[in-house]
């Protein structure tokens, strides 16, 4: 039955020798030996000591592109170009699914083609000894960023491959990145990844971990954001890890991601044990952009604005070419050396914001009100707590697409751009907390002559690549006032499958 | 006149999914709330739907459409066969395919045209407003609709 305990020395070299069989580079991870290659890397590659000892935000882009060599330049570029402190290897989506064939598939069409047909760097696939040429052929920490439920062959490659650093969690890379994966048997995934970087770290290679803050990268309200991060921290800090950097999305309104990332601080602060180091990431917009680079860089602005405020350990940077996948080089440099820029001038000032402290109370006591209900319903257990409560949707997350969650929370913004809850589904808030919301959502409906619906959530998911904070009706919209409206209010959606 | 399309469009099927192992959830969420708002029976596969998922569904429930998204850059090899494998299921939905359809940054002109050649009857780019495709929806499934255009019931 799945607990949260730690998984036996035994057990992990078991099911660590079942999974390297899965695919030919599995043969090449060998524990001993890449302890031994960590050891020999230089203290400005290791990714923690790097991490927790910045005084400043750290910078750090997402990019991956199939082919060695191609990454490897990607990278020294992102460096030199762009600035970036800390450097990324993003996975492909084949990977990601365990679709190990798919990605040969798709590595053999890139070299022959030399066309870009894979959206990330095929690690499993690359093996040990590419990653490790990887590593030693840049000049900063590498972090793995991916989405992969079922993580582990790519842990135990890129491990031994030298990445010091891993995105994901047992929560934050299901619920936002499949429909079929049972929680459950995810979580007991994410332990064994989990218990291998302990096991790294028992011998003085700190790996560090980060759990996946942005989820469905959505609206995404940040008490909710916040209590997975806290649940994915303390089942990690269960399994050995000791450097946890935890996460959360920017959603574009100065108050509100200031007072969420205090909140990641503090709450993280609070739960997880005193001898894990945490350090909190904040992640520029993650929604859907504006389909023009100046706008584009608009946005990008502000994240680097609300991270010079905030005062994160590291920010994931964004290109100006996100609106079209996969950027250039050049653009995605160019959205590190903006995010600098914003975070360079203002780092300094002394920039006092009204509000900051009562958004924050709110979104603490909405998040301890999520972790405790995880407690409850586990019996005190986080793993089956963390599975019972996503059963029950007393936990539950806006627009995911597992079967293992609800998604029967709708989010909205308020009338100043805050993030606000319209359909709670079951999710265990406080009443308080409910009127709360419900009172910001019922005064921008009256600002707006129109009622609470889902016409909302459909305008404001746009209203960023759209020129806007808020989605405001047009007056092309036409129809929109009153309960008439063809779309009504919240009917069909019970699902976000 | 989303009403008078409410119920001319009744019975006929649109099967929505996105394609491969494509996780983004949020464009087909909210194209499925405009399609049914405008009268359509919608059939929404989700996410991380294979071809042979497409085929069944839509032979199954005798589509008039088949809606494939794809926001992370592998359609093209998703997209491999699937027409032909609808035509294997003897099922003539129209087809469309929308998002960021290629890695990288690429010519848009390029792009529709690999997704026309595969056989898709429209491509849209990931900016494409849902009321555009209900509007094409409706065009092309009434130009196929075997009964004439009833009336507005729209009292």
């Amino acid at each position: 039955m799945l607990r949260d305990e730690l998984i036996a020395g035994e057990q992990l070299r078991e099911t660590e020798s079942e999974l390297r069989g899965r695919w030919p580079t599995g043969a090449d991870a060998d524990f001993e030996d890449a302890v031994e290659f960590h050891e020999s890397l230089p203290g400005h590659k290791r990714f923690a000591e790097v991490l927790e000892s910045a005084d400043d935000p750290l910078l750090q882009p997402r990019a991956g592109i199939p082919r060695l060599d191609d990454q490897v330049e990607l990278l020294r570029y992102l460096e030199t170009e762009g600035g970036a402190d800390l450097l990324p290897t993003t996975i492909d989506s084949y990977t990601r699914d365990n679709e190990y064939e798919k990605a040969a598939e798709g590595l053999a069409d890139a070299r022959d083609s030399g066309d870009d047909t894979l959206n990330g760097f095929p690690a499993v696939n690359h093996g040990v000894d590419a990653c490790r040429d990887l590593i030693r052929s840049v000049d900063a920490p590498v972090e793995v960023r991916h989405g992969t439920p079922d993580a582990r062959l790519l842990a135990i490659v890129t491990l031994a491959g030298g990445f010091q650093s891993f995105e994901g969690g047992p929560v934050s890379y299901n619920i936002p990145y499949t429909k079929e994966h049972d929680l459950e048997e995810t979580i007991e995934h994410w332990q064994f990844v989990d218990r291998l970087c302990g096991a790294y770290t028992e011998r003085g290679v700190r790996i560090n971990r980060e759990p996946f803050g942005p989820l469905t990268g959505t609206l995404v309200p940040p008490a909710i954001a916040i209590a997975v991060m806290i649940l994915e921290g303390l089942l990690a800090a269960t399994q050995g890890v000791r450097s946890l950097t935890l996460g959360y999305g920017q959603v574009g309104n100065v108050v509100q991601d200031v007072a969420a990332l205090r909140a990641l601080r503090d709450l993280g602060e609070e739960y997880l044990p005193d001898d894990v180091v945490a350090t909190t990431v904040f992640h520029e917009w993650m929604g859907g952009f504006p389909p023009d680079e100046a706008r584009a860089n608009g946005v990008i602005g502000l994240g680097g604005a609300t991270a010079a405020l905030a005062r994160p350990d590291k920010v994931i940077t964004k290109s100006p070419q996100e609106f079209q996948g996969v950027p250039t080089r050049e653009a995605n440099a160019a959205g590190l050396r903006t995010t600098r820029q914003l975070v360079d001038m203002m780092l300094e000032q002394e920039i006092v914001i009204d509000g900051i402290d009562e958004e924050q109370e709110i979104i603490e006591r909405t998040a301890r009100s999520l972790v405790e209900t995880v407690f409850s319903h586990g019996d005190g257990d986080v793993a089956q707590g963390t599975v019972a409560a996503f059963e029950s949707g007393a936990l539950d997350v806006p627009f995911a697409p597992s079967d293992s969650a609800a998604a029967a929370v709708l989010p909205a913004r308020d009338d100043d751009g805050r993030v606000r809850v319209l359909e709670w589904g079951d999710l265990a808030v406080p009443d308080e907390v409910k009127e709360v919301h419900g009172a910001r959502l019922d005064q921008r409906a009256r600002t707006e002559g129109r009622s609470r619906s889902f016409r909302m959530v459909a305008d404001d998911v746009d209203a960023i690549s759209d020129g806007k904070l808020i989605g405001r009706p047009t007056a092309s919209d036409g129809d929109t006032g009153g309960p008439g409206d063809g779309v009504g209010p919240q009917g069909g959606e019970s699902d976000a499958d | 006149m989303a009403r008078i399309g409410a119920d001319t469009h009744m019975g006929q099927t649109v099967i929505l999914g996105v394609i491969g192992s494509d996780a983004h959830v949020v464009g087909i969420t909210i194209l499925e709330q405009a399609l049914t708002a405008a009268g359509f029976d919608v059939e929404n596969l989700g996410v991380q739907t294979a071809k042979a998922e497409f085929v069944s569904a839509a032979a199954a429930e005798d589509a008039g459409a088949v809606l494939v998204s794809s926001l992370y850059g592998h359609a093209r090899q998703d997209c491999q066969g699937l027409h032909e494998q609808l035509a294997e299921a003897g099922c003539d939905a129209i087809t469309y395919i929308g998002g960021n359809l290629a890695v990288g940054q690429n010519d848009w002109a390029e792009t529709e045209q690999t997704f026309r050649t595969l056989g898709f009857d429209r491509v849209f780019d990931a900016e494409t407003d849902p009321e555009a495709v209900v509007a094409s929806l409706e065009r092309d499934l009434d130009m196929t609709a075997t009964e004439p255009e009833r009336a507005s019931v729209n009292t």
